[in-house]
């Protein structure tokens, strides 16, 4: 990588930066739709993942039950299950992660929008290396999605008390390199569906899965077995995992999984996508 | 690298998109400081020859050159001798016109204030100055094309590829584009490949053109060569005297005869070149010229005589006898 190519690097972040600011409708679409999970899922459900309110005054009057002692009992066995906070924390925590995962999808119907609006033609016939520049559109937009996710960690210290302020930029770098991996993903997919309807087919039948199966909604636990299996080989479980360990200090993961095991797996797939979306811009041309 | 002095070489280039023989076997030369001309039709395969040249697609079979360098071998060094405005837009319409051409400066290692005062100088050529800090989404579409062009020499190509640069654009418009390219070739020496199916403008701007139709040249030269094919210009005379001694003093003229009552028409190779000397022959003859007028063929009329079809969406209309009588004579 010569000087050139790393001025064509910081024209690409330059250039998504700004669309992004010129975009305010995407930032608040994006914001928005984490919060609207976080308060329809995380108060619906909180409240029931919550022994507070078990009711014991219409209990038959032969169940012996100290409804203290069964209080305890049940708040023991939700906190575990959320590795030791509760469900708004456990599902705040995860939503960091999951709002830089969709949003790096976004990256691939950019790549759609500009071969339509005929910028990519622009950006194929410069001299600076066409993997520098999709590396540079790449960091462009993992930058945003990631400021995105610093916005919703932001709002969980305020609906959370157990957030561990000194945890938060290990968990975004975790956050970030999920980002790059799948905006890389995102742009390989774009490159081979031309039609903006073919790519968005894709991404909605892959991101809903992906989405509830990685630890953002539920633990892993507790799935069923084939669904732990598909969870393994998802990049989000592990973005999930591990910041979800560095901002609250819990392992809400199955045995094996640890921190430093996610960030293998993730630069692992981040490097992986990165070549991969690399290749086929290098391939580009005006024929397909 | 092959070293030459024409700027662009194509030899024997061919293009197939599956069944579609866009590009069928044309070579041509550019040479330093010419304005060259593909003029045809649509679907002739001028953007297809435009978009091998500028390393975006590449040949089925044949070699092409810029600067020396192969486009397919050493695409890169090929990009950096170009400056191109694409027929389709491809600005970005979500950020500024000063945005756009940042991101073009950067992308071709330009920076800090070196990059920020050419893109002043430019939006100044292009008149866009103004407007420096507007999103291009509130541009008309003259004003794209300007911003377009101001980009593209940015990095002071040292060949600029405009494909169809005035299409669809009003008439103050095109004239104002024209007058850029001019200067371009005026004050910077540059060497300009200019698509274009308006054969006024290949005619006004174009020092040499290649006419092209179904991806083949069909012909090639200076626009005077050109229409020197259809051999010569007419004149139109209106006189009194007498008109057959007249006509046997024009040892130039290939032609000579009475149309009408007093009104002769005069065939040469080139009519402003003759007049002077038509004239004096009229005053040692006594004949006294009432009115003159000559015509030249346009392209228009080469095309006609080379296809048998005109080329359609031309501004400049011709006149409909004129037409009937060059099918007349000259085909
Ligand atoms: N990417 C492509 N895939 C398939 N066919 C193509 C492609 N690009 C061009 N063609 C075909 O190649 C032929 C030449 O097209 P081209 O765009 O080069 O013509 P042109 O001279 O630029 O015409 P126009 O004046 O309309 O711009 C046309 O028949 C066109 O349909
Ligand atoms: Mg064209």
């Amino acid at each position: 990588m010569d000087d050139r190519d790393l001025n064509a690097v910081a024209s690409m972040i330059y250039r998504q930066l700004k669309r992004w600011i010129s975009s305010r409708s995407r930032i608040v679409s994006v914001i928005v739709q984490p919060l609207l999970w976080i308060i329809l899922l995380g108060l619906g459900f909180g409240a029931i993942f919550s022994a507070q309110n078990i009711d014991t005054s219409t209990w038959p009057s032969f169940v012996k039950i100290n409804p203290e002692l069964l209080k305890n009992i049940v708040s023991k066995y939700f906190t575990t299950l959320f590795g030791g906070v509760d469900y708004i924390t456990y599902l705040i925590t995860g939503m960091a992660s999951m709002t830089a995962f969709m949003g790096s999808f976004i990256s691939g119907i950019s790549v759609i929008w500009d071969k339509q609006f005929g910028f990519l033609k622009e950006t194929l016939v410069a001299p600076a290396s066409r993997r520098s520049i999709i590396f540079g559109r790449m960091l462009g937009d993992a930058i945003i999605n990631t400021i995105h996710s610093t916005a919703i960690i932001l709002l969980s210290l305020l609906v959370s008390g157990s957030i561990n302020i000194w945890g938060i930029p290990a968990a975004l770098a975790y956050i970030f390199i999920m980002s790059l991996g799948f905006t890389g993903l995102g742009i390989a997919l774009s490159l081979r569906f031309s039609s903006m309807e073919g790519f968005q087919m894709i991404v909605n039948l892959l991101t809903m899965p992906l989405m509830f199966m990685s630890g953002v909604f539920y633990p892993l636990k507790t799935m069923p077995d084939w669904m732990k299996t598909i969870a393994l080989f998802n990049p989000l479980t592990y973005a999930v995992h591990g910041s979800r360990y560095w901002l609250t200090g819990t392992d809400t993961g199955l045995s094996f999984m640890n921190p430093l095991l996610d960030l293998a797996i993730l630069s692992i797939f981040t490097t992986i996508f990165t070549i991969i979306a690399m290749i086929l811009f290098d391939r580009a041309s005006l024929e397909d | 690298m092959k070293l030459m002095d024409e700027i662009v070489v194509v030899e024997n280039l061919v293009k197939n998109f599956k069944d579609i023989v866009a590009v069928d076997n044309i070579s041509f030369t550019i040479g330093r400081r010419e304005i060259f001309g593909l003029l045809g039709p649509n679907g002739a395969g001028k953007t297809t020859t435009i978009h091998i040249i500028a390393t975006l697609l590449k040949p089925t079979s044949g070699r092409v050159f810029v600067s020396g360098y192969n486009v397919v071998e050493e695409s890169k060094r090929v990009r950096e001798k170009i400056g191109i405005v694409f027929q389709d837009p491809s600005l970005d319409n979500q950020l500024t016109a000063y945005d756009n051409m940042y991101i073009h400066g950067k992308l071709y290692g330009l920076k800090g204030r070196e990059l920020h005062d050419k893109i002043m100088e430019l939006l100044d050529f292009v008149e866009l100055k103004q407007f420096a800090s507007k999103k291009v989404r509130y541009f008309s579409g003259g004003m794209r094309r300007r911003l377009e062009i101001a980009r593209s020499l940015l990095h002071e190509p040292e060949l600029l590829i405009l494909d169809e640069p005035t299409i669809g654009l009003d008439p103050q418009t095109r004239a104002r584009i024209w007058n850029y390219i001019r200067e371009l070739r005026r004050e910077y020496d540059m060497t300009i490949l200019l698509t274009t199916h308006y054969m006024d403008e290949a005619e006004e701007l174009a020092s040499r053109i290649a006419i092209m139709d179904h991806g083949k040249i069909i012909a090639m030269g200076t626009p005077d060569e050109l229409k020197a094919m259809l051999r010569g210009d007419a004149i139109y005379l209106v006189l009194r005297g007498d008109i057959d001694s007249f006509c046997r003093e024009l040892s130039f003229a290939r032609e000579c005869r009475k149309i009408a009552e007093n009104r002769i028409e005069v065939l040469v190779d080139n009519a402003p070149k003759v007049l002077p000397e038509l004239f004096n022959i009229a005053l040692s003859n006594n004949v006294v010229i009432q009115e003159v007028s000559y015509r030249r063929p346009t392209l228009n009329e080469v095309f006609l005589h080379l296809t048998g079809r005109e080329l359609r969406e031309t501004i400049e209309e011709t006149p409909v006898i004129r037409r009937a009588y060059m099918r007349r004579h000259w085909r």
